[in-house]
C-alpha cells in the first residue's frame, strides 16, 4: 500500500463513563471519525491485531503492481506453516454474477507475475446438461480441508495451515508431481523450465508469495495470505468487476466482495443455496459457489442451438464432453 | 561294510564331479571372454547409455520443460517405464520363489536367470522415478522429511525392501557356484583377480553337510519371504494411482491387477531372455523344450487372468458409466491415438499370445513363445502408458472449456533416457551373464543327481560345443560402468533493491462530527447495541445510524434505525455473533442521516459475542495432516520389521556359513 491513513477525531472515552447500570462493554475504547471522501476508509487488522484505516481505492490500486507489493510481510518457510491464528478463511463465488470477463485471471496473473499458461483462476464455460444454460465457473484452488494433494505430497512440501490455507514450499518440494495427479480439479501447475524472476529479483523467497519462483517446482493459487493477515482482499476478489467473488473469515461469518459488502457467510449460503463443486469427492473444498440463478449478465452462447458441424472445434467438443457424451 | 560304504561315497563323488564338469563345459561359452561380436553389442550398449546420460544432463540443465509433460499431462513416458520395469522385475524373484517353494523340478535351470532379470528391472525401474524428479537434487528431502501418509514412501521402502530382498536371494543361490568358480583352473585359467572375488564371496563355502544345511535354511527362508514382498511392491506402485480420485485409477482392483500384469510381463521377459541365452550361449542342452513348454503353461494361464482382470476393470467402469469414466473410456476404446493404441495392446497382450500358444501345433513351439512374449513385453509398455496418460486428459472440468487443449508427445530426449534405460538393463545382464553362471550349476548338478536329468528337464548327454576361440585379456578391458555426476547449476539474479518510500500522508481537516457514543446495554428482551448522537452535549434526534460489525475485510450490518428524542438508538444486539478469542466485538456506529453528517461514526468493542478460538485446534491425525494415522504407521512399522527381521535371520545363516568354514 502507498498511503496509509489514521485520522481519528474525537476523543477516547475510558471505561466506566458509559450510560446504564446494565452495561456490557467493559473495555469502552469510543470514537468517532468522519471518514474521508469520496470512498468510505476501511477498517483493515494488521498483523499485530492492530487495527488501521485503509482506503479502498488504494487497496485496489495496491494489485495493479506486476509483482506482490506484499513480498516483505510474507513470512519464512517455517513461519508461514503455521497460519494467521483463529483464522478460516473462505471463499464464495456468485455464479449468477460472473459474466465471463476474466478481470480475475488477469489480475491474478500480475499480482503473482505468472506466465501465461498458468492461470492461478481459470475461468470455464460450463454447461451441467446438453439442454441447461451454460455459465461461466472461475475455478481457484479450493484449500481443501480434506486435501488430496496435501495427502500424497512424500516430503510435506505442500501442507495445510490452521487458517485453511493449503501452500507449497518450493524451497522443498521435489518436482515428484504427485500432488498435480492427485488433484481432482487440476489447480495445479508446474515449473517445466527454469522461471523467469526478473520482477522478483530482490525478494526473499516466501511460501506466501511463492516467489521467487523455482524451476522444478510445483505452485498454485494460495488465497493471498501474507495480503489476508493484512486485512486485505486477494486481487481476484477486488478485480472482479461484479463483484462475484466474497472472501473472509469462515470463524468471524462473514465475507467481503469488491464492492465492500460484507455480508453473513452463513446466510449467504443459505439464501442461495451455496454449495461446493464436486463436493462428493470427499475433499471439503473452502470454496463456495452460489447457482447461476437469475443472472446479472447474457448468458455464455450455446453452441448446442445449432449443432456444431465440426466436432473439432474446441468450443464445441469442450461442451459436449462436459454434457457427459449423452449422444 | 565301512569300506563299502567309503567305496560309495567315493564313487559318488567321482560322479558329481563328473556332473558337475559336465555342465561347467556346457557354459563355457558364457563364461569365455568376450568375443568380437560381444565386444560390438556391449560398445553399442555403451553408447545408447552414454546418449541416454546425455539426454538426462540436457534435462537437468533445461528443466522438465525439455521434455513433452506439459499442464495436465505431468507424467508421461518416464512414469511408464518405472511401471513397466517394476513390472519386468515381478518375474523373476516371484516365479523362482514360487516354483523353489512348490519343488518344481523344472525350474533348476532358469531360476538364476529369472533372479537377475529382478535385479536389474530394478535397477533401471526404480531410478526412473529420479529421472522424472523436477528437483532431482532434492532427493534427500525424502528421508529428512518424508511422511508416512504419502504412497511414494511406501514405495521407497517396499521397493527398497525388495531390491535388497532379491539380491540376498540372487546371492544366497549363488554361493555354492561362488566356491565353484575361486578355485583357479576351475573355469577361468588365467581371472585370478575375479577369482579372488568370488572366492571372498563365497563365503568359504566347501559343500559340507552343516553348510549344506545352512544354505538350505537360508534359501527356504528367502524364498518364501520374497514372494509377499514381491506382491506387495508392486501392489504399492498401483496405489500411486489407485489413492487418487482420478478417473480410471481410483480402482480397487488395481493392486491385483498390477501385480497379475507384472508377473504376465516378467514371464514374457524370462521367456525372451532364455530364448536368446540359448541361442546366443549355445544351451540348448540346458533350457529345453520343457522349461519352455512349462513356462508358456504358466504364461498362458496369466494371460487368461489377465484378461479376466481387464474385463473386471473396464466393465464395471463401462457400465457404471460415471461422467468422467465415460469419458475416458470413450478416450481409450475411440477411435484416436489412445484408441488405436488400447486396441493394439489388447491384441499384443490379451488375444494373439493366447492365440499363439494354444495352437494346437507340436512344432515351434519355442519361436512361437519368443513371438507371443515380445508382443506381451511391447504391449505391456503400451498399457503401463494407457493407464498413465488418457486419466490425466480425463480431468473432471475439461480444459477444453477454458479454451485449452492439454497434449502429450514425448521429445527425443524422453526417448533416448528410455533406451539408454533399456539399454542399462540389457548391458547389466550381459556382464551378469560373462562373468557368473547364468545357469545354477550347483542346482542343476544336484538335480541331475537325485532326480535324474530327464526329471529336471537337462540333456546331459547331448554332446557339448567345442569351447570356442579364446580371446586372452580381453576381458580385463571390460568398460567400468559409466558414471556422470551432473550436478545442476542455479543461478538466481540478484539485483538491488528499490522500495519506493511512501511519503507520511497529510491530514486534512475536517468539519465538526457530532460525538457518537456506542455501547451495549441489557434491554428487555436481551441485550442491545445503542449509539447516542450529540453534538456540543445536545442529543441528535431523528438522525440514522446504521449498525456495524468490524470483520477482517468489511463490516456487516446489523440495521439501520432512527435516533429518539435523547439521540440514541439502538438495535437487538444478534444472539451467536462470533467475535474475538475473548468474546469481544468492535462495532461502529455510522450515520446515514442527517445528511451534515453522514460519514461521521463511533465505534465500540462490546463484550456478549460468542468466542473464537484464539488458536485452531491442533492438527488431527489425518492422511492430510502432518501426523500420519496410528493405524498405519502401524502397519508399515510391523510389515517391514517382519520381512527385515527376515532379511536378518538369512544373513545370520551366512555368518554361521562363514563360521563353519573356518572350523
Ligand atoms: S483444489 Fe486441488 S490443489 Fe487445491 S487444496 Fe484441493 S486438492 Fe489441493
Ligand atoms: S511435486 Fe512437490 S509439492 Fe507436489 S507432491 Fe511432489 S514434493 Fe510435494
Amino acid at each position: 500500500m502507498n498511503e496509509t491513513r489514521r485520522e481519528f477525531l474525537g476523543g477516547s472515552l475510558i471505561a466506566g463513563a458509559a450510560v446504564g447500570v446494565g452495561l456490557l462493554a467493559d473495555k469502552l475504547v469510543q470514537r468517532s471519525a468522519r471518514l474521508e471522501k469520496p470512498g468510505p476508509l476501511t477498517p483493515a487488522l494488521t498483523p499485530q491485531g492492530k487495527l488501521i484505516q485503509v482506503a479502498t481505492t488504494d487497496a485496489g490500486v495496491a494489485h495493479q503492481h506486476p509483482m506482490p507489493p506484499h513480498a516483505g510481510t510474507a513470512l519464512g518457510r517455517e513461519e508461514a506453516r503455521q497460519g494467521v491464528p483463529g483464522r478460516k478463511w473462505v471463499m464464495v463465488i456468485d455464479l449468477a454474477k460472473c459474466s465471463g470477463c476474466k478481470n480475475c485471471t488477469i489480475a491474478c496473473g500480475k499480482m503473482h507475475g505468472t506466465p501465461v499458461d498458468r492461470e492461478w483462476i481459470r475461468v470455464f464455460r460450463m454447461q451441467d446438461a446438453r439442454h441447461t444454460a451454460p455459465y461461466w465457473f472461475p475455478k481457484p484452488c479450493f484449500h481443501c480441508d480434506n486435501p488430496p494433494c496435501t495427502k500424497v505430497c512424500p516430503v510435506g512440501a505442500t501442507y495445510k495451515r490452521q487458517d485453511g490455507i493449503v501452500l507449497i514450499d518450493n524451497e522443498r518440494c521435489i518436482g515428484c508431481r504427485f500432488c498435480m495427479a492427485a488433484c481432482p480439479y487440476s489447480t495445479r501447475y508446474f515449473n517445466w523450465g527454469r522461471p523467469d524472476n526478473s520482477l522478483a529479483v530482490n525478494a526473499a523467497y516466501s511460501p506466501e508469495t511463492g516467489v521467487p519462483r523455482r524451476v522444478g517446482t510445483v505452485e498454485k493459487c494460495d488465497f493471498c495470505p501474507e495480503m489476508a493477515r493484512e486485512g486485505i482482499l486477494p486481487a481476484c476478489v477486488t478485480s472482479c468487476d461484479m463483484a462475484a467473488v466474497y472472501f473472509g473469515d469462515q470463524n468471524e461469518d462473514a465475507v467481503t466482495n469488491a464492492d465492500k459488502e460484507t455480508v453473513s457467510f452463513s446466510q449467504l449460503l443459505e439464501e442461495r443455496a451455496g454449495y461446493r463443486y464436486l463436493a462428493e469427492l470427499g475433499t471439503e473444498p473452502r470454496v463456495y459457489y452460489l447457482p447461476p440463478k437469475n443472472r446479472d449478465f447474457p448468458k455464455p452462447s450455446s453452441p448446442h442451438k445449432h449443432k456444431p458441424e465440426s466436432p473439432s472445434s474446441p468450443e464445441a467438443h469442450s461442451s459436449h464432453a462436459h454434457a457427459g457424451m449423452s449422444k | 561294510m565301512n569300506i563299502a560304504l567309503t567305496q560309495d561315497n567315493d564313487a559318488a563323488q567321482v560322479d558329481h564331479d563328473r556332473l558337475q564338469a559336465n555342465i561347467v563345459a556346457r557354459l563355457r561359452s558364457s563364461l569365455a571372454p568376450a568375443s568380437p561380436r560381444e565386444w560390438l553389442w556391449i560398445g553399442s550398449l555403451v553408447f545408447m547409455i552414454a546418449a541416454g546420460l546425455a539426454a538426462y544432463a540436457w534435462q537437468c540443465i533445461h528443466g522438465l520443460k525439455v521434455t513433452g509433460m506439459r499442464e495436465y499431462i505431468s507424467w508421461g513416458v518416464y512414469m511408464t517405464n518405472f511401471v513397466f520395469f517394476i513390472g519386468v522385475s515381478h518375474a523373476g524373484t516371484l516365479i523362482s520363489a514360487i516354483l523353489r517353494v512348490t519343488g518344481a523340478e523344472w525350474r533348476r535351470s532358469i531360476t538364476r536367470m529369472a533372479e537377475a532379470i529382478t535385479v536389474f528391472a530394478l535397477m533401471v525401474g526404480a531410478p526412473m522415478v529420479i529421472i522424472d524428479m523436477g528437483r532431482p537434487d532434492r532427493i534427500l528431502n525424502v528421508l529428512i522429511h518424508g511422511r508416512l501418509n504419502s504412497p511414494i514412501l511406501w514405495d521407497v521402502f517396499s521397493i527398497c525392501t525388495y531390491i535388497s530382498g532379491s539380491l540376498l536371494y540372487l546371492y544366497v543361490a549363488m554361493i555354492p557356484d561362488l566356491a565353484l568358480l575361486a578355485p583357479r583352473g576351475a573355469v577361468w585359467e588365467r581371472r585370478t583377480g575375479w577369482q579372488r572375488v568370488c572366492g571372498w564371496l563365497s563365503l568359504g563355502y566347501r559343500g559340507s553337510p552343516e553348510q549344506r544345511r545352512l544354505l538350505e535354511k537360508a534359501l527356504a527362508t528367502m524364498a518364501v519371504i520374497i514372494i509377499p514382498v514381491a506382491i506387495s511392491v508392486h501392489t504399492v506402485v498401483s496405489w500411486i494411482f489407485g489413492m487418487t480420485l482420478r478417473p480410471g485409477w481410483h480402482s480397487t482392483v488395481f493392486g491385483p491387477y498390477f501385480v497379475i500384469g507384472a508377473i504376465f510381463s516378467g514371464t514374457a521377459a524370462i521367456i525372451t531372455a532364455m530364448a536368446i541365452f540359448r541361442k546366443v550361449y549355445h544351451l540348448e542342452s540346458l533350457l529345453t523344450e520343457r522349461q519352455f513348454q512349462n513356462l508358456g503353461r504358466l504364461m498362458l494361464a496369466l494371460n487368461l487372468l489377465y484378461i479376466y482382470f481387464t474385463l473386471a476393470e473396464y466393465l464395471t467402469t463401462w457400465y457404471g458409466a460415471l461422467e468422467a469414466d465415460q469419458r475416458l473410456v470413450e478416450l481409450l476404446m475411440g477411435h484416436g491415438t489412445y484408441g488405436r493404441m488400447f486396441w493394439l495392446w489388447a491384441a499384443f497382450c490379451l488375444f494373439l499370445p493366447a492365440l499363439i500358444v494354444m495352437l494346437p501345433l507340436k512344432r515351434n513351439l519355442i519361436p512361437r513363445l519368443v513371438v507371443a512374449s515380445i508382443l506381451i513385453n511391447i504391449g505391456m509398455w503400451i498399457k503401463r502408458y494407457l493407464i498413465i496418460v488418457p486419466t490425466l486428459m480425463t480431468t473432471y472440468i475439461p480444459p477444453e472449456s477454458a479454451g485449452v487443449n492439454p497434449s502429450y508427445l514425448p521429445t527425443w530426449v524422453e526417448w533416448t533416457v528410455t533406451l539408454g534405460g533399456l539399454a542399462t538393463f540389457l548391458l547389466l545382464f550381459t556382464l551378469f551373464a560373462k562373468v557368473f553362471p547364468i545357469i545354477s550349476i550347483w542346482e542343476t548338478v544336484e538335480g541331475v543327481a537325485e532326480v535324474g536329468a530327464k526329471n529336471i528337464g537337462v540333456d546331459i548327454e547331448r554332446p557339448t560345443l567345442p569351447p570356442p576361440r579364446s580371446h586372452p585379456h580381453l576381458h580385463r578391458l571390460l568398460p567400468k560402468p559409466v558414471v556422470a555426476a551432473i550436478l545442476i547449476a542455479f543461478c538466481l539474479t540478484i539485483g538491488s533493491a528499490v522500495f519506493a518510500a511512501s511519503a507520511p500522508p497529510k491530514l486534512e481537516s475536517p468539519a465538526p462530527c457530532p460525538e457518537i457514543l456506542v455501547s451495549s446495554i441489557k434491554g428487555e428482551d436481551g441485550p442491545l447495541l445503542t449509539a447516542t448522537v450529540r453534538l456540543s452535549q445536545q442529543p441528535i434526534p431523528d438522525a440514522q445510524v446504521e449498525f456495524l460489525v468490524q470483520r477482517a475485510f468489511g463490516r456487516v450490518s446489523l440495521g439501520t434505525i432512527a435516533t429518539g428524542k435523547d439521540g440514541t438508538a439502538a438495535v437487538q444486539f444478534p444472539n451467536g455473533l462470533p467475535g474475538d478469542p475473548g468474546g469481544e466485538l468492535r462495532i461502529i456506529a455510522e450515520l446515514k442521516s442527517p445528511p451534515a453528517y453522514t460519514t461521521c461514526w463511533g465505534e465500540a468493542v462490546v463484550k456478549g459475542a460468542l468466542p473464537t478460538p484464539a488458536k485452531a485446534e491442533p492438527f488431527p491425525r489425518a492422511l492430510w495432516s502432518p501426523h500420519a494415522p496410528f493405524g498405519l504407521v502401524l502397519t508399515i512399522f510391523v510389515l517391514l520389521s517382519i520381512v527385515w527381521s527376515t532379511y536378518s535371520y538369512v544373513i545370520v545363516q551366512l555368518i554361521k556359513i562363514r563360521k563353519a568354514a573356518d572350523s
